[in-house]
């Protein structure tokens, strides 16, 4: 055969291999999933597919573990309705002329015209791009909308990509004014930014594989493979309680979720609301144990200019105060967690804020 | 192909039979494998529609072109910048002065034997604290740039080595200069032979471009990790981009083959020679084929 | 400098694993190679397309993208390997396709006369492949077969996006903790840069030492 020949039969061997593989799914039905452990119960099916989170998750009784712990019950199937989403993004208030024009931080943004935000984009319930529609979505996500909304007087955000290796230098040198991306307040990084906030207090929790029953609690996870994302604060934890533990670090939520769900780590610390939104659309895992660390979130922004945290931080208060948290977290993370919104954790109640 | 008809004699009644069994039962290995391939699949649900329905949504197949023309661009800007510096580098390489030849062969040894991946990491993690905060396309590009300046370098030093010695000789004997044989003699002979392995390095500079997943660049990889974030269907996702990448890359190289034959014809024997130069700190290997 | 001189025993254990999946990957290489090679040149028409659509696919495919699949992918499917033995099977499958190609030129360097000769004096296939040919074909595959284990260990590299822990994680996580800044990207460069050096001065040694001095 000349050359010419051999990449054209090339060319139609392949196309003929991807024909028959995609052929294959024409001819079966999610029915034909049953009984297998893989998850069939996709997000492009409507609502019905509600999956109820496991009985065996163990409800935080508040019992001093977090100010503010969540019921890890939850009913919900872990979607974020758009339409709901953003006419609480719509509905959350706007700022006056004076007190923009009183504000150096917000007038440079306000004369940029665009609120630069730094986060991630592929974070279940907190910030997800929607491929098909190109919108962002989640708690946030969110935020950082009702801040641009605040300012801009509508949600006009430009998000930069950060990871655990560049917010804080993303910060310094200005590329973004303000980072939303589940960013744990530490005194270490305290030192490099500003945190507004706290405006969440989450803790970490276990995810195992549905059928596992040797670990309930952190310290059934010594000696354990325990994946968790680069960089996180979890990492920190998990070596300062289970330094027996040998850790595997992924990059992305996804990652981590499918090494526990393959075999290749034994359980997945982060999180708890992440944990939970993968354990509703993922029946082949379930998140137990209490959240044995608090994690408190905040806003990075500069320290160069003391007039960022001060904004943040009465914008803050100010949706504590109208309802807008409560009501995105109803939109966003109430989708996995049953019950009404918890209160606010206070401002500059944590170390570093 | 000449090594068949050369390391078998024409095979006899027996020798057809064996052959035409061999035939038979490796179409049947061949099939059982794609048959146990796809059962494989089924039987762990990824058949299931869906896994695979999220491609056929309204918005999806425009967020792959999306990054699909990401891809592209990196592509592009990466072989507009790297050609020129590399053929700068190879002509400094082949240069009388010794101190341009040792600047060009330290840069080219330098970058050819660097991970892309490590001088990525340095412009997007231990570039900005020190200031310089590019962009993240520059972030992608200039490192690609870097590494395949050198790997192009060699490649034109090689075509300007497969030429015969002649050439040269005899432009410096009608009374060329250094630079005047090079500039009229050598170089463009030594292009058209190289052409089609600098089509080829276009496919391994849109494979470097999956790198710029590690600078959260939002080329066709880093879509991939979006829909998978999205979906939970990890290995349609990453089949689809995968064949996705295959198919541009055999478009490419299948381009690289017919300027090859256009450009060698009568030049020298048909024959499979392959057109990818394999090219590395050492001499180019390859190299002797293109000339054979 | 002073970072990676103070957890020079880390960037030594990340070297290790980096030389083991270079070592690991190639010999894998090696393997599937050679076979994809003699598949190429039997008379089984088959198996040759087989052979084709293998090297083919796998030199096109970008390694990230392939690491992805084998990695990521094919748990999907219940096929689970470790991390380190992914990217090892993802990095011989590539790389297979490349030791193919080697070996298939390094046959086709051999000159004509010689294969003749042998079936001239009656030897079989596989006497005149194993006595005549290849001993002859190796000699040229050296060069191809050296840089192919280059770009093998310069490949390990992108096992780090895949979170196995080599040498660039490992600079990757001294940047992060201890903010080492370019000095230390600098150092694990000249460690990459002294193993592909060190490996091709191997290369001309060893085919120096193979060569046919007439």
């Amino acid at each position: 055969m000349s050359t010419f020949c051999r990449s054209r039969v090339v060319g139609c061997i392949v196309a003929a291999a991807a024909a028959i593989a995609l052929s294959g799914c024409g001819s079966s039905s999610t029915t034909t999933a049953a009984g297998t452990t893989s998850s069939s119960g996709g997000p492009s099916s409507p609502p019905a597919a509600a999956v109820s989170a496991t009985g065996s998750v163990a409800a935080g009784s508040g019992a001093g573990s977090s100010p503010s712990a969540v019921q890890m019950t939850g009913s919900g199937n872990g979607q974020i309705d758009q339409a709901t989403y953003d006419g609480v993004i719509a509905g959350s208030p706007k700022a006056d002329a004076a007190t923009i024009s009183a504000n150096a931080w917000a007038t440079a943004i306000k004369g940029r015209g665009t609120l630069r935000t730094g986060g991630t984009d592929s974070g279940p319930l907190f910030s997800l791009l929607d491929p098909a529609t190109g919108k962002l979505t989640g708690f946030d996500a969110g935020l950082s909308q009702m801040l641009a909304q605040y300012i801009l007087g509508s949600p006009t955000t430009k998000l930069t990509i950060t990871t655990v290796d560049t917010r804080e230098t993303l910060i310094q040198n200005g590329t973004v004014d303000a980072v939303f991306a589940t960013y744990s307040i530490t005194p270490a990084r305290a030192e490099k930014v500003a945190f507004a906030g706290p405006y969440f207090t989450s803790g970490a929790a276990i995810m195992v594989k549905k059928d596992n029953t040797d670990i309930t609690s952190v310290a059934d996870l010594a000696g354990k493979k325990v994946a968790t994302e680069s960089n996180s604060t979890a990492v920190t934890a998990l070596k300062a309680k289970v330094p027996s533990a040998s850790l595997q670090l992924y990059a992305e939520d996804a990652q981590c979720q499918a090494a526990v769900q393959q075999g290749r780590a034994d359980a997945y610390v982060l999180d708890q609301s992440i944990l939970i939104s993968d354990a509703i659309s993922n029946p082949a895992v379930k998140v137990v144990g209490e959240p044995f660390t608090v994690d408190p979130y905040g806003i990075g922004v500069t320290k160069s200019d003391p007039s960022a945290k001060k904004f943040v931080d009465a914008w803050l208060q100010t949706i504590y105060g109208d309802g807008s948290w409560a009501k995105l977290w109803k939109a966003t993370i109430g989708t996995v967690v049953d019950g009404d919104a918890p209160a606010p954790p206070k401002i500059g109640s944590v170390s570093g804020s | 192909m000449t090594t068949n008809r050369v390391l078998f004699d024409e095979p006899g009644p027996r020798g057809l039979l064996r052959i035409r069994v061999a035939t038979v039962a490796s179409v049947l290995l061949l099939a059982l494998l794609v048959y146990l391939a796809l059962q494989r699949f089924g039987d762990n649900g990824q058949l299931a529609a869906a896994k695979w329905n999220p491609f056929l949504k309204p918005g999806i197949p425009t967020f792959l072109l999306h990054g699909l023309e990401n891809t592209l661009k990196v592509t592009g800007l990466s072989a507009v910048f790297a050609f020129p510096i590399g053929a700068v580098l190879a002509l400094l390489r082949l240069s009388e002065s010794r101190v341009s030849r040792w600047t060009a062969t330290t840069y080219i040894e330098f970058f050819r034997s660097t991970p892309l991946l490590l001088l990525i990491y340095v412009f997007f993690l231990a570039l900005p604290p020190l200031g310089l905060n590019l962009p993240t396309l520059w972030m992608v590009v200039v490192p690609i740039v870097l590494c395949n300046a050198a790997v192009l370098a060699e490649i034109f030093r090689a075509g300007v080595r497969a030429l015969p010695k002649g050439q040269g000789e005899a432009g410096l004997a009608v009374g060329l200069g250094h630079w005047q044989t090079m500039r009229f003699v050598i170089l463009p002979q030594a292009i058209r032979i190289i052409i089609p392995s600098l089509v080829t390095q276009l496919v391994s500079l849109l494979k470097d471009s999956t790198l710029g997943f590690a600078a959260s660049y939002p080329e066709l990889m880093k879509s991939a990790t979006n829909l998978t974030a999205r979906y939970h269907n990890f290995i349609q996702t990453y089949l689809v981009i995968a064949l996705i990448f295959v198919v541009i890359n055999l478009l490419l190289s299948y381009l690289a083959r017919v300027l090859d034959r256009r450009l060698s014809r009568g030049r020298r024997d048909k024959g499979d020679t392959p057109t990818e130069l394999v090219v590395l700190p050492m001499e180019t290997a390859l190299g002797g084929g293109l000339v054979r | 400098m002073n970072v990676v001189a103070g957890h020079f025993s880390d960037v030594l254990s990340a070297l290790l694993t980096t030389v083991e999946l270079a070592v690991l990957s190639f010999l894998g290489a090696m393997i599937v190679g050679t076979v994809v090679a003699i598949m190429r040149i039997s008379p089984v028409a088959p198996l040759r397309a087989a052979g084709l659509v293998y090297v083919e696919f796998f030199r096109n495919i970008p390694l990230l993208s392939l690491l992805f699949l084998v990695v990521f992918g094919l748990p999907d499917l219940n096929v689970t390997f470790s991390l380190f033995n992914s990217a090892v099977i993802g990095m011989a499958l590539f790389s297979g396709a490349f030791v193919c190609e080697s070996v298939r030129t390094g046959i086709n360097t051999v000159p004509i006369g010689q294969a003749e000769a042998a079936r001239a004096i009656g030897l079989t296939f596989t006497l005149s492949l194993r006595t005549v040919i290849l001993p002859q074909a190796f000699r040229s595959m050296i060069q191809p077969l050296v840089n192919v284990w280059i770009g093998t260990l310069i490949g390990t590299s992108l096992a780090a996006a895949v979170g196995v822990f080599e040498l660039t994680a490992e600079g990757q996580l001294l940047q992060l903790n201890y903010a080492g800044g370019l000095p230390v990207f600098a150092a694990i460069a000249l460690l990459y840069i002294a193993m592909a050096l060190l490996s091709g001065g191997a290369g001309g040694w060893l085919e120096r030492k193979v060569a046919i001095r007439r």
